[in-house]
């Protein structure tokens, strides 16, 4: 009786999530003046908070690089470090979004295992390894579940943005961010040209 | 000793100081096929973290899952399927897929203090006479090019790896290069034997003795006095009899066969070296039925023998971390907290001809091989980035004589030195090396010669010491600007009636260097 009752509440939020998605649109566009990927993602709405999202995304150390190179992930998500390496790594960032306070370092951990963090502040994370210089990685905490990862060229789709004035915040490794305002009403293009 | 002599000696001294910087390596080589950098294995390159170490003892491989980490795959000579064939078929092995080459540049600068040149006034004493061919002054500054070398190293597959360096420019412009070690060595080889993983491991070729603490690879400017010092004796003044002359220094590349087995990164370590006798007292003709390559490098059946064996404590409390390659630091992996505790000996004969006579009274060359053996024991102990490491050592060689009827040998007092080296090394940041060096020899033949090797002059004593401290930049992970400092005693070479030094001087000299590998 009462799993069935948890099922109708499921049902109906997932119905009101739909009607919600009908009156949303897109945001889609260009980031061009870099190579490869960027991340575009929606800036912080003033009065409205999102819920905590539960996927835990990883990043796996494997063949003394960071795999993927570049996650996008919503405030709040813990993300998981996995060593699939047969040297030992440890990852360590030195700022978020540019605040050299929230440096962290996650220590050293066998091959196989993972080890997660949860990311409360946005902005870009450069993950770092200090036995292998050259290891170098990307999370970028959106602070919004509106986010990004272009592909190659740099053409990116954000979906299920609800109609609105937003601020959209093109980022790029080694690049100044760029941001711009972007009305969505519908389909709604955003166009960015960084330069390092 | 003449006035040409000394002149030669400190001439030498310049020189010396010159060709000993020259051979530290550390090998882009592997930065290129591993895609990593130099510090993955060096900490102030040439000298190996725990990681580089594990990757030498592992035949300049990854120690586990090689094959996950390489960024240029290596040429097949052989599918390894082929393997299933063999004897049928040549056993399939690998080489690099880039040239395993690596290219390094150094020079120097060098300041000696002014009043060295007092030892040049003191040979305008009574019983001296000036003049020579060489103008009578030590510049005080000087820059040299130094070497340019090149050096290859890897593996061919099955565990078999190999290394060639060779200095380009040795001994100036232009000239002819020399070989630094160039071998094969077959790592593991135990494994055919059902013995431990890397209980058993061979090289074959020219190499440096396994040292408790490699010249050939060290950070430092200067060698270390006690690897250079040849035990080159006096003849006795009361008798004219000749003593040792034995060139053998422990930096001496090596010819021969080299076991081996453990590992540098924790645990039991052990070598035994057979190599070529030292014949730089003179090698025979070479016989003229016999073809060889290029003459023969010995003219000895008797070959010396090294051997060393040490124990290294690592002294993390979980076992896990104490046994693995690197110890899991809480901010990364690091180096290990450790002791390591060794001994070593050094077992040959050195080559002396004299003038004799046949029992019949004809003359004839007689050939004494002089017994001599070196022993010591060493310590290293390092905390995080501290290594605080040391070395004693004992000389003993017999001094054959000829009898007194020149047609046959007996033996002299035996003419013995000995000393050591004390150094730390504290990398202050992951770029900033700090040095601080103790060297020390006690030698009674350098004493009666007056002189001796390096630039220590010991007239009226018989021990030489120095203080060197050095730091170091890593302006790049693979160039570096290293400076020394080398102080010395007050030296003279006269002293009057009341045993007061005339005309002393130090030789007291600071040397920088800037190098870099690619
Ligand atoms: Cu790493």
């Amino acid at each position: 009786m009462k799993r069935t009752l948890i099922s109708m509440m499921m049902v109906g939020t997932v119905v009101m999530m739909l009607s919600l998605a009908a009156s949303a649109g897109t945001i889609s566009g260009k980031v061009s003046g870099v190579s490869g990927e960027s991340v575009v993602y929606v800036e912080a709405v003033a009065g409205k908070t999102f819920p905590a999202p539960t996927a835990k995304p990883v990043i796996d150390q494997k063949g003394l690089m960071f795999q993927p190179h570049i996650v996008v992930v919503e405030q709040g998500t813990t993300v998981e470090f996995l060593n699939s390496d047969k040297v030992a790594h440890n990852v360590f960032w030195p700022s978020v979004g540019g605040n050299k306070k929230l440096t962290h370092n996650l220590g050293t951990w066998p091959q196989g295992e993972k080890r997660p963090f949860k990311f409360d502040n946005a902005g870009a994370v450069p993950l770092l390894c200090n036995v292998h210089p050259e290891m170098a990685g990307y999370i970028v905490v959106s602070p919004t579940p509106y986010f990004a990862l272009t592909d190659k060229s740099g053409e990116y789709k954000i979906e299920n943005v609800p109609d609105g004035s937003y601020t959209v915040v093109a980022w790029h490794e080694g690049a100044k961010n760029q941001s711009k305002p972007v009305s969505v009403a519908g389909d709604s293009k955003a166009d960015f040209t960084l330069s390092k | 000793m003449d006035v040409g002599r000394r002149i030669s000696v400190i001439f030498s001294f310049v020189v010396i100081v010159i060709l000993l910087t020259g051979s530290s390596y550390a090998i882009p080589a592997f930065s290129r096929q591993y895609g990593t950098s130099c510090t993955t294995c060096h900490i102030d390159f040439p000298k190996l973290n725990d990681f580089g170490k594990a990757f030498k003892d592992a035949g300049f491989k990854f120690p586990k899952g090689d094959e996950d980490f390489i960024k240029v795959p290596p040429i097949m000579l052989g599918a390894p399927a082929q393997k299933d064939m063999w004897p049928h078929v040549i056993y399939p092995g690998t080489i690099p897929g880039l040239p395993q080459i690596g290219l390094r540049y150094n020079q120097f600068f060098q300041y000696t203090s002014g009043n060295a040149n007092n030892y040049y006034g003191s040979q305008v004493l009574p019983g001296s006479t000036p003049g020579s061919a060489l103008p009578p002054t030590i510049p005080r500054t000087d820059f040299q090019a130094g070497y340019f070398s090149i050096f290859m190293a890897g593996n061919f597959g099955s565990d078999i790896a190999f290394w060639v360096d060779d200095d380009l420019s040795v001994s100036g412009a232009n000239a002819n290069g020399a070989l630094g070690d160039g071998y094969l060595r077959f790592v593991n080889i135990g494994r055919f034997l059902k013995l431990p993983t890397d209980a058993f491991t061979v090289k074959v070729g020219q190499f440096e003795l396994d040292l408790p603490f490699t010249q050939a690879r060290s950070i430092n400017i200067s060698p270390y006095d006690i690897y250079t010092q040849a035990n080159i004796g006096a003849a006795n003044p009361a008798n004219g009899l000749p003593s040792v002359n034995n060139q053998f220094s422990m930096q001496d590349g090596a010819q021969g066969i080299e076991f081996s087995g453990g590992h540098q990164y924790g645990g039991y370590h052990y070598s035994l070296a057979v190599v070529n006798q030292n014949t730089s007292g003179g090698a025979a003709a070479a016989p003229p039925n016999v073809d060889t390559p290029s003459a023969f490098f010995s003219d000895s059946n008797y070959k010396d023998v090294y051997g060393r064996f040490s124990y290294r404590f690592n002294l993390e409390k979980d076992p896990a971390s104490r046994h693995d390659v690197q110890a899991a630091g809480a901010t990364g992996p690091r180096d290990h907290t450790y002791l390591s505790l060794g001994t070593f000996f050094f077992k040959g004969r050195s080559v002396q001809r004299f003038s004799g006579l046949t029992g019949g009274g004809a003359a004839e060359v007689l050939t004494a091989r002089e017994p001599f053996y070196r022993v010591g024991g060493d310590f290293s102990f390092n905390y995080r980035t501290f290594n605080l490491f040391g070395l004693y050592m004992y000389a003993h060689d017999q001094n054959v004589l000829l009898n007194s009827g020149f047609t046959g040998f007996g033996n002299g007092d035996p003419v013995k030195f000995n000393g050591g080296f004390l150094e730390a090394d504290y990398l202050a940041l992951p770029w900033v090396m700090a040095i601080m060096r103790y060297d020390h020899v006690q030698s009674t033949s350098d004493f009666l010669n007056g002189a001796s090797s390096g630039n220590y002059y010991s007239p009226v004593g018989s021990s030489r010491d120095r203080v060197t401290p050095g730091v170091q930049f890593l302006i790049h992970a693979n160039i570096k600007t290293s400076f020394e400092y080398q102080f010395r005693p007050r030296q003279a070479l006269a002293y009057d009636q009341n045993g007061k030094p005339l005309n002393s001087f130090r030789t007291n000299t600071a040397t920088g260097a800037l190098e870099f590998v690619y």
